[in-house]
């Protein structure tokens, strides 16, 4: 880390560019918003690749070593930060880049796709884009609440975007929903305050680690029970899940991309800040590991059981962050790199599939498994695309989700959970058979009616350099995973640490 | 026995209203009774957070001329959870426009305020 206690200029951009840009084009029309859309998401990339590590405080200072009466950096040193704190790590700069990077074809694509309410629209994503960034950066409690509070009305807005009935009940449901986790997540954070009298996280953690908890268990346990709900609203984790995937299956696919990205940070995050508070309580690792167990399970077999494309993906998203969480959840070395990992190969690979779901929005709009559309014929590359989608979602190398996977299922044996280790591979291969059951039906089984136009369709462009880069990224983080791992291995030590 | 105070009333009936709102949105029929029960949990949270915050004879936290500072900290209230509940204040507004938003939409196609209607025969 820069041993500076200036703030950081980078992290006030990354917030403020997409929330500017949020504005100005929610009051423009037409042609003034592609240009103005697609600059500002690629300075969000530029900033996000050129940043240096470091802090942006809201008051306070950073923590004050008591020996030397400097202030430091060293996550082994006990010293009160009294701060609301954003932090740009390695971590932070990963998830960044990336998600800026789907930030970009998203907005490209949707300036393609929509002709009406486009500004709002764009807007929308941009903030949903916000939500995400700061989630992964915060580390207080306040922001924490506010960014999840303010996701889930975007993710809301998003959803009702689509227009359709489907998609309105799902934002309903969501809204409602999230009305009671935010609710849970401000109460949380007045127990954690009222306990500890900080909002910023690693004072809170120091505080509870040199005082104890003492009496004031149960007053933890019940915080515990509504950070739960929270993560499990957030990332669509079950029993909850139906809300998130009625969310993913009912917007755009382009949209869903960031969706699902906003998802796996606040999965990431929440899930940390989780292990960081709690983890003195005795039963916090087992609740973590059980939830994920049950979203991977009911993830997956729903998704062999739909008869859409689009909600096969959403169920296999669902399915996915539960690998994420897993990892997280078993809180070793070995499974948190894993659950970080597999959440950046989750975005990776999902992204690859969801932009080859908007490519179908091209040929007529039909995802429905039930009737055979011959698309392999009309466009190879789709369904090439999509095929080197599934098989990286599948976990086959030389894709990246093998590494993650593989480190995951390590990590289990390692703990001494080899029947986890052996779903985990269940999980795989189901998510190859419910992938591959759509894309025979979809893309390589010739259609029923003989009638049916065959004449080529013009894909954008930018559709398809997007998945020519995310097929690159995947088939390079799979052969070189130290390319992503040299950014989480460091958090992770720091996080354990602490 | 545990005395009686402002604060301790406070989250007595803060609990009751968190606990009236997540019932109420939980279980009412009635899509508009349902974001009148979100507004009580919100309301709730809020009393939560300014129980917490209340100290009996306490002060705004303003240094004043002629107090001394270690009048000032022993009896200035906090000042974060005030700000919180100006925040929470402002997300609740936000989540009751778009939930109002969103059930004028539904009502508009369905004709009906029923959620169990609504939500009947979901998705394809």
């Amino acid at each position: 880390m820069m041993e500076s206690i200036s703030n950081l200029w980078s992290i006030p951009l990354l917030v403020i560019i997409p929330m500017l840009t949020a504005i100005i084009v929610n009051f423009l029309y037409d042609k003034a918003i592609k240009p103005i859309s697609i600059c500002s998401a690629i300075i969000i990339l530029i900033i996000s690749i050129i940043s240096p590590y470091g802090y942006h405080w809201f008051t306070g200072h950073p923590a004050f070593n008591p020996d030397t009466l400097l202030f430091t950096f060293n996550p082994n040193i006990f010293g009160y930060r009294l701060s609301l704190e954003f932090i740009f790590g390695p971590l932070q700069h990963i998830m960044i880049v990336i998600s800026s990077l789907i930030l970009l074809f998203c907005v490209t694509l949707s300036t393609i796709g929509l002709t009406k309410r486009q500004g709002p629209y764009m807007a929308l994503l941009y903030l949903l884009f916000m939500s995400s960034v700061i989630v992964i950066m915060v580390n207080d409690l306040y922001h924490l609440w506010i960014v999840v509070e303010i996701g889930s009305l975007i993710v809301v807005g998003v959803a009702a975007a689509s227009g359709t009935s489907i998609s309105h009940k799902a934002a309903l449901k969501y809204a409602f929903f999230s009305a009671i986790s935010g609710a849970g997540l401000a109460v949380s954070l007045a127990l954690i305050l009222g306990l500890t009298g900080f909002a910023n996280i690693s004072d809170a953690i120091i505080y509870l680690r040199q005082f104890g908890i003492g009496d004031m268990a149960t007053v933890l346990y019940i915080a515990f029970g509504f950070f739960v709900l929270s993560w499990m609203y957030a990332g669509g984790l079950a029993p909850i899940h139906p809300l998130k995937s009625e969310v993913y299956g009912a917007s755009y696919p382009h949209a869903t991309v960031l969706l699902q990205v906003q998802s796996k940070l606040m999965l990431v995050a929440i899930g940390i800040i989780m292990l960081r508070l709690f983890s003195m309580l005795p039963f916090v690792k087992e609740v973590m590991i059980f939830l994920s167990v049950i979203t991977m399970m009911i993830g997956v077999i729903m998704a062999l059981i739909q008869v859409d494309f689009r909600w096969i993906i959403a169920y296999l998203i669902i399915s996915h962050s539960g690998l994420v969480t897993l990892g997280i959840g078993l809180g070793t070395q070995e499974g948190l790199v894993g659950g970080i990992f597999q959440a950046v190969n989750d975005i990776i690979y999902m992204t690859i599939l969801l932009l080859c779901c908007e490519a179908l929005f091209y040929f007529g709009g039909k995802t429905s498994t039930k009737e055979a559309y011959g698309i392999a014929k009309k466009s190879p590359f789709i369904t090439t695309a999509v095929i080197l989608g599934a098989i990286a979602a599948a976990g086959i190398p030389p894709f990246n989700g093998f590494q993650s996977e593989i480190i995951l299922i390590q990590a289990c044996l390692k703990e001494g959970l080899p029947e986890i280790a052996v779903l985990i591979l269940m999980v795989s291969v189901t998510t190859f058979i419910a992938l591959l059951r759509g894309i025979y039906r979809i893309f390589l089984k010739p259609p029923e009616l003989q009638d049916q136009d065959d004449s080529n369709v013009d894909l954008p462009k930018v559709l398809i350099i997007g998945i020519i880069i995310f097929i690159i990224l995947s088939i390079i983080i799979g052969i070189y995973p130290d390319i992503v791992l040299r950014f989480i291995i460091p958090v992770v030590k720091e996080v354990l640490l602490i | 026995m545990t005395e009686i105070t402002i604060q301790l009333l406070g989250f007595i009936a803060a609990t009751v209203l968190i606990v009236v709102g997540m019932g109420g949105m939980l279980f009412l029929d009635n899509l508009i009774k349902k974001v009148i029960a979100f507004t009580l949990l919100s309301d709730g949270v809020n009393l939560l957070l300014v129980a917490l915050a209340y100290i009996e004879g306490g002060i705004v936290p303003i240094l004043l001329p002629g107090m001394s500072i270690s009048e000032f900290t022993s009896r200035a209230a906090l000042v974060f959870p005030a700000g919180i509940v100006l925040t929470n204040i402002v997300i609740g507004v936000s989540t009751t426009a778009i939930l109002v938003a969103l059930v004028i939409m539904l009502y508009r196609r369905y004709g009906t305020l029923k959620a169990s209607v609504i939500l009947k025969g979901e998705r394809r």
